[in-house]
């Protein structure tokens, strides 16, 4: 079978279990909504700096919650050992990986547009042309976080630690995607000006095919044993 | 004339060990196609850890498995596997976890395939609900059919009669003497001798990692074989090797 359409299947078959045990799409939801709700009441929410800092704080909730996700995309693997039963079958493991980064990504996006609907209303932005460029800085991000986030969570599922292990081994890494984001979004947001963010995009582009192509090439070790 | 067995998989002094611990040790099995092996043993004599090693879901920390020598054919996609989990997924349907194992082992009619086995598997009534609300039993079944979805030249089989009610386990022996008559080749790891005895073409009994009997069925006394099991269970009871 066409190998797109392989990992169509399996990314379908992670969309649909979500979508019929929504637990982790309203933790998410919950955890980073309340995320702009504090930063809402800590910082006082008409002044310049509360302004300037509103990408960083976007990013925060993005971020963050995301990792409820990538810890639950491997965690439901292992009640049942579905993860050996993938890694049973004939298909290329690299596959499996393209199959659940695809369904992580998925899922991120439409929590990270709803999350940025959020905060529109919240931070008193307006539904605008620029919201479309911070629209695309997120999907572009998303890839490269899910790229990494759905490796390591992969690696740590059967450890104990795992929800603390994962953002203290994925953040370091993502560094670039994530210096990218805010400083793009920021120059969309705070700056309105588009100059600079080409520059932001190919790097958020040229990490995304980085991490995209390492996952692929390590999942099989990962896996192994 | 008779046909000479033909080698379906060999194992030269496997060894598996998890720290300390040695799970399998220096075994040496030949598995020809058509058998139907017997794998007996008390807990933790390493039987798992031994279908592990021979599915690929683990590898061996010594010595080689090899499959399909001669010109058989076989890789992954040939191999089924029961193991103490089910492998599917509790939010979807019967029939939504076939077709989608189906796809991955490169099924050719998915949906024809999975309505066959829930057929065979009496779970054609409960196929459109989802696997969170079968019983055990049902879902031993589903787990049998996952694994015989792909027509395997080689099933393993770990304990498969574990949560069946009598229902299920004579609809089990049923499948799988249907299946030795097709002269698929089965591994079988049970605690049931009499079922195992029942059904097997060889018998092998493992302790602390080590295989320390083996034979042919047909020569093994029943009450004999007996007496050894028993006495190498109270064996394990001792302190393990490491």
């Amino acid at each position: 079978m066409n190998q797109a359409i392989l990992t169509w299947i399996l990314a379908e078959k992670d969309l649909k279990v979500e979508c019929r045990s929504p637990q982790a799409f309203l933790t998410t939801i919950f955890f980073a909504v309340l995320i702009l709700v504090v930063f809402n009441f800590a910082f006082d929410p008409g002044s310049q700096a509360t302004r300037e800092a509103t990408p960083g704080i976007l990013w925060v909730a993005l971020l963050f919650p995301g990792i409820i996700q990538l810890n639950r995309s491997f965690q439901s693997e292992m009640e049942e050992g579905t993860l050996y039963g993938l890694t049973l079958s004939p298909i290329d493991r690299g596959l499996l990986y393209m199959g659940k980064l695809l369904a992580n990504w998925a899922f991120l996006v439409v929590v990270d547009l709803l999350v940025l609907v959020v905060f529109i209303i919240f931070y008193n932005f307006s539904f605008s042309v620029q919201m479309l460029w911070v629209a695309l800085i997120i999907v572009l991000a998303s890839v490269g976080f899910t790229a990494v986030g759905t490796i390591f969570a992969a690696m740590l599922c059967s450890m104990r630690t795992r929800e603390v292990l994962l953002p203290i081994l994925l953040f370091p890494i993502i560094i670039p995607i994530i210096l990218a984001a805010v400083n793009g979004t920021q120059e969309v947001l705070i700056l309105g000006e588009t100059e600079f963010l080409k520059r932001w995009l190919q790097l958020l582009i040229s990490f995304d095919v980085i991490f995209v192509a390492t996952g692929f090439l390590l999942f099989d070790y990962v896996v192994a044993d | 004339m008779l046909d000479s067995p033909i080698s379906l998989l060999q194992l030269s002094r496997v060894t598996k060990t998890f720290g300390p611990v040695k799970a399998v040790l220096n075994v040496d099995l030949e598995i020809c196609v058509g058998d139907f092996l017997a794998i007996f043993g008390p807990n933790g004599a390493g039987k798992t850890t031994l279908l592990k090693v021979i599915a690929g879901l683990t590898q061996p920390t010594s010595g080689t498995v090899q499959f399909a020598l001669q010109n058989y054919k076989i890789g992954r996609e040939k191999v089924g596997y029961v193991s103490h989990q089910s492998f599917l997924y509790n939010e979807l349907t019967g029939t939504e976890n076939l077709k989608f194992y189906g796809h991955l082992y490169g099924v050719s009619d998915t949906t024809g395939r999975a309505n066959t086995m829930l057929d065979k598997m009496g779970l054609r009534d409960a196929c459109s609900q989802r696997v969170r609300g079968y019983s055990r039993g049902m879902k031993q079944r589903l787990t049998l059919a996952r694994a015989l979805l792909n027509e395997p030249d080689l099933l393993l089989l770990d304990e498969p009669y574990t949560g069946l009610d009598h229902h299920g386990s004579q609809l089990l022996t049923e499948v799988l003497y249907g299946l030795k008559e097709e002269g698929r080749t089965i591994l079988l790891i049970t605690h049931n001798l009499r079922a195992g005895l029942e059904l097997c073409s060889r018998v092998v009994i493992q302790n602390r990692g080590e295989i320390v009997f083996q034979g042919l069925r047909q020569q093994v006394d029943v009450a004999e074989f007996e007496k050894l099991y028993f006495q190498v269970v109270e064996d394990s009871k001792g302190p393990r090797r490491t």
